[in-house]
């Protein structure tokens, strides 16, 4: 709870933070001042609009009106915070993200769906084979038919991946 | 009658095969995102986005309707079945829904949902074809002050209006609006917060911010508090073709119809609103008050069909009048952008063709989803029961797909995990996501609109609130906040004094 009401004041913080960025910034945008509205005017309010909510989600909080955790079919409120997955899967997409311009989408997205699907509880064994396939499989679908065509890093060259 | 003949003319496009096949395709996915907890169909269009820009306008289109029509069909199924709450806009359904199927009253259920969905969606999308033209006639003539009221309407009414905590609705509008800042301003060319950033120049990608803010923080939310152990999926039990059936659900599936629409077409819209008056309705006009609550088939019938309603309903002020109420309509309307045809009044002129062969795709959408979901609900049944491991690892591996088929840079995907995080942190504390989008979409228009109506008046700001029909639009505003306040104090008054 005490964490909980720490996260939320974090926030709170952090949408007045953008919020003051968001003014202070505006000052530096060039802007002629022949016509009464220029670019800097909306960035303003938005920057107001940021600040006021961010101050009043804080005072919110503080009051004991804390945001209600969004309901969803997969999630049980009755347990704790899983950060170690959430950090996992996080790990994982920084993984696929550095890892496309190293070895090529297919492995990347390999990583990416074996990954997660283990972090998440999946039996590797399984896990695996499917990420492989479904990699493989996307990359010739967009090689061949999409016209769109995704990295094949190191398996450039192979018929039908690289596009 | 005009529009007769161009709507006749858009079934004679919608009608070739491979608009058939196109219209397929979309309600077949948008059926098995609504099924499947964790994706919706606002994610799932922003994920095609970039997949179907090489297809014509037209096509991609007919495939994003029948992904909005079908996810309305499919969360229902979802609800009725499963055995845990689901989303709000379903939550009624599974109130009496899955009351009904643990008595072993599935079948019925489940045919009233897809019944009452197919009655609503095909009188609403009438409604839809009578009044848009009309309506586009009428916003022709609406100047850049006009825009602004209506947006303005918009932003607060999806933002403070509908969620919980309006404070945290309005911040999340606010992020919104702030990344929709990002970029080369539109009128003076000048570059703002983009940090210096080369490719922040042409502003952050609306697919990139949708996908973060949906699939990637939704995953990471539901991975954060996992449901494990088997997914129990109640078994689909008795007859539902009965003389009782039909008696007691036809009302109900019309009264829902006619509760939605409406409430669809203006910007308070969203599913939420209209379910719950339309059970509240039912429970009202019922004769067996006593069932409600232990699984009575109006409490589905209802709800279900102002809900599919309303889905048709906000169609109207986006095709008329290019103003998104929903998440799903903003991306809808980014879609548009990405083909350069911006969704308002003169979308009927420029864009005929297109518009109505769009319009006769949601008939014939509407009668494909009718088959699926009643005859063909037990394969849902199957996608239903997915394990969620591979569940999730698909979400996030087609989210970074889609984002990275955006530009083909990485850049973006550091985007869209910074994204995904903020996604992640507003689900905790109750930030709904929907205004965010909405403001990501509209704030640049709204931008605009702003300052040709201030060029035009040469910065005299009682510009803004001159214009009559901008002065009707703030009073009801005015009305509306207030009727808001008082029934928010009142409701509070009477859990006090219980």
């Amino acid at each position: 709870m005490i964490a909980e009401k720490a996260e939320e004041y974090a926030f709170g913080g952090l949408v007045a933070a953008i919020g003051v960025f968001t003014l202070v910034d505006a000052t530096t945008i060039a802007a002629r001042d022949d016509n009464a509205v220029g670019p800097r005017a909306f960035p303003y309010a938005v920057g107001i609009l940021l600040v006021v909510t961010g101050l009043a989600a804080i005072i919110a909080t503080a009051r004991g009106k804390l945001g209600q955790a969004e309901e969803a079919e997969d999630v049980d409120e009755s347990v704790r915070t899983d950060w170690v997955t959430v950090g996992k899967l996080v790990a994982i997409l920084v993984a696929h993200l550095v890892l496309i311009d190293l070895v090529g989408w297919p492995v990347a997205a390999t990583v990416l769906f074996f990954g997660a699907a283990w972090a998440l509880g999946a039996v590797w064994w399984r896990a695996l084979p499917i990420a492989v396939v479904l990699a493989l499989v996307v990359q010739v679908v967009f090689a061949s038919g999409l016209g769109l065509s995704l990295p094949a890093g190191i398996l450039e060259g192979v018929p039908f991946l690289d596009g | 009658m005009d529009s007769i003949t161009a709507l006749l003319e858009g079934f004679a496009t919608a009608a070739q095969p491979a608009y058939l096949l196109y219209a397929l395709l979309g309600v077949t996915l948008g059926t098995a995102v609504g099924v499947l907890p964790g994706i919706g169909p606002a994610m799932t269009v922003a994920l095609l986005l970039p997949l179907t820009y090489s297809l014509e306008p037209t096509a991609a289109l007919i495939i994003f309707a029948g992904i909005y029509y079908g996810g309305m069909y499919g969360g229902s199924t979802t609800s009725i079945l499963l055995n845990t709450p689901g989303e709000s806009a379903s939550i009624v359904t599974a109130l009496e829904g899955n009351k009904m199927a643990k008595a072993g009253r599935g079948a019925a259920a489940l045919a009233t949902a897809a019944i009452g969905s197919f009655v609503a969606g095909t009188i609403a999308t009438v409604l839809l074809t009578l009044l848009a033209p009309t309506i586009a006639d009428v916003a022709v003539q609406l100047g850049p002050a006009d825009y602004v009221a209506l947006m303005v309407v918009a932003f607060t009414t999806v933002a403070a209006l509908l969620g919980s905590s309006p404070v945290r609705g309005l911040a999340s509008l606010g992020l919104g609006l702030f990344i929709g800042l990002v970029g080369t301003d539109t009128l003076s060319g000048q570059q703002r917060f983009t940090l210096g950033v080369a490719t922040m120049a042409d502003g952050i990608d609306v697919v990139v911010v949708a996908v973060g803010v949906f699939a990637v923080g939704e995953a990471l939310y539901v991975a954060s508090r996992l449901r494990h152990g088997p997914i129990e999926v109640i078994p689909i039990g008795g007859k539902w073709f009965t003389r009782d059936f039909w008696a007691r659900s036809w009302k109900p599936w019309l009264r829902g119809t006619f509760i939605g629409f409406p409430i669809g077409t203006v910007p308070a819209g969203g599913a939420d609103v209209s379910t719950f008056l339309s059970y509240a309705a039912e429970k009202k006009l019922s004769k067996r008050p006593e069932e409600f609550g232990k699984g009575a088939i109006e409490g589905v019938a209802g709800p279900e069909a102002a809900n599919n309603a309303a889905a048709a309903g906000v169609l109207v002020p986006l095709l008329t009048l290019g103003l998104p109420t929903t998440a799903t309509a903003a991306v809808i309307v980014a879609a548009f952008q990405s083909y350069g045809i911006q969704p308002g009044p003169l979308l009927f002129t420029n864009n005929s063709a297109m518009v109505w062969a769009l319009i006769a795709s949601l008939y014939i959408g509407n009668v494909m989803l009718l088959v699926l979901n009643l005859p063909l609900v037990k394969i849902w049944v199957k996608v239903l029961q997915i394990p969620r491991p591979y569940l999730y690892a698909g979400i996030l591996l087609f989210a970074a797909l889609g984002t990275y088929a955006v530009n083909f840079v990485v850049d973006d995907l550091i985007v869209l995990l910074v994204i995904g995080v903020v996604g992640f942190f507003m689900r905790r504390h109750g930030y709904p996501v929907a205004p965010l989008v909405v403001g990501l979409i509209l704030g640049p228009m709204a931008e605009e609109q702003v300052r040709r109506t201030l060029q035009i008046s040469e910065g005299s700001l009682s510009a803004l609130v001159t214009s009559p029909f901008a002065a009707v639009a703030y009073s009801v505003l005015v009305v509306l906040l207030a009727v808001t306040v008082v029934l928010r104090l009142r409701r509070k008054k009477s859990q006090v004094m219980v």
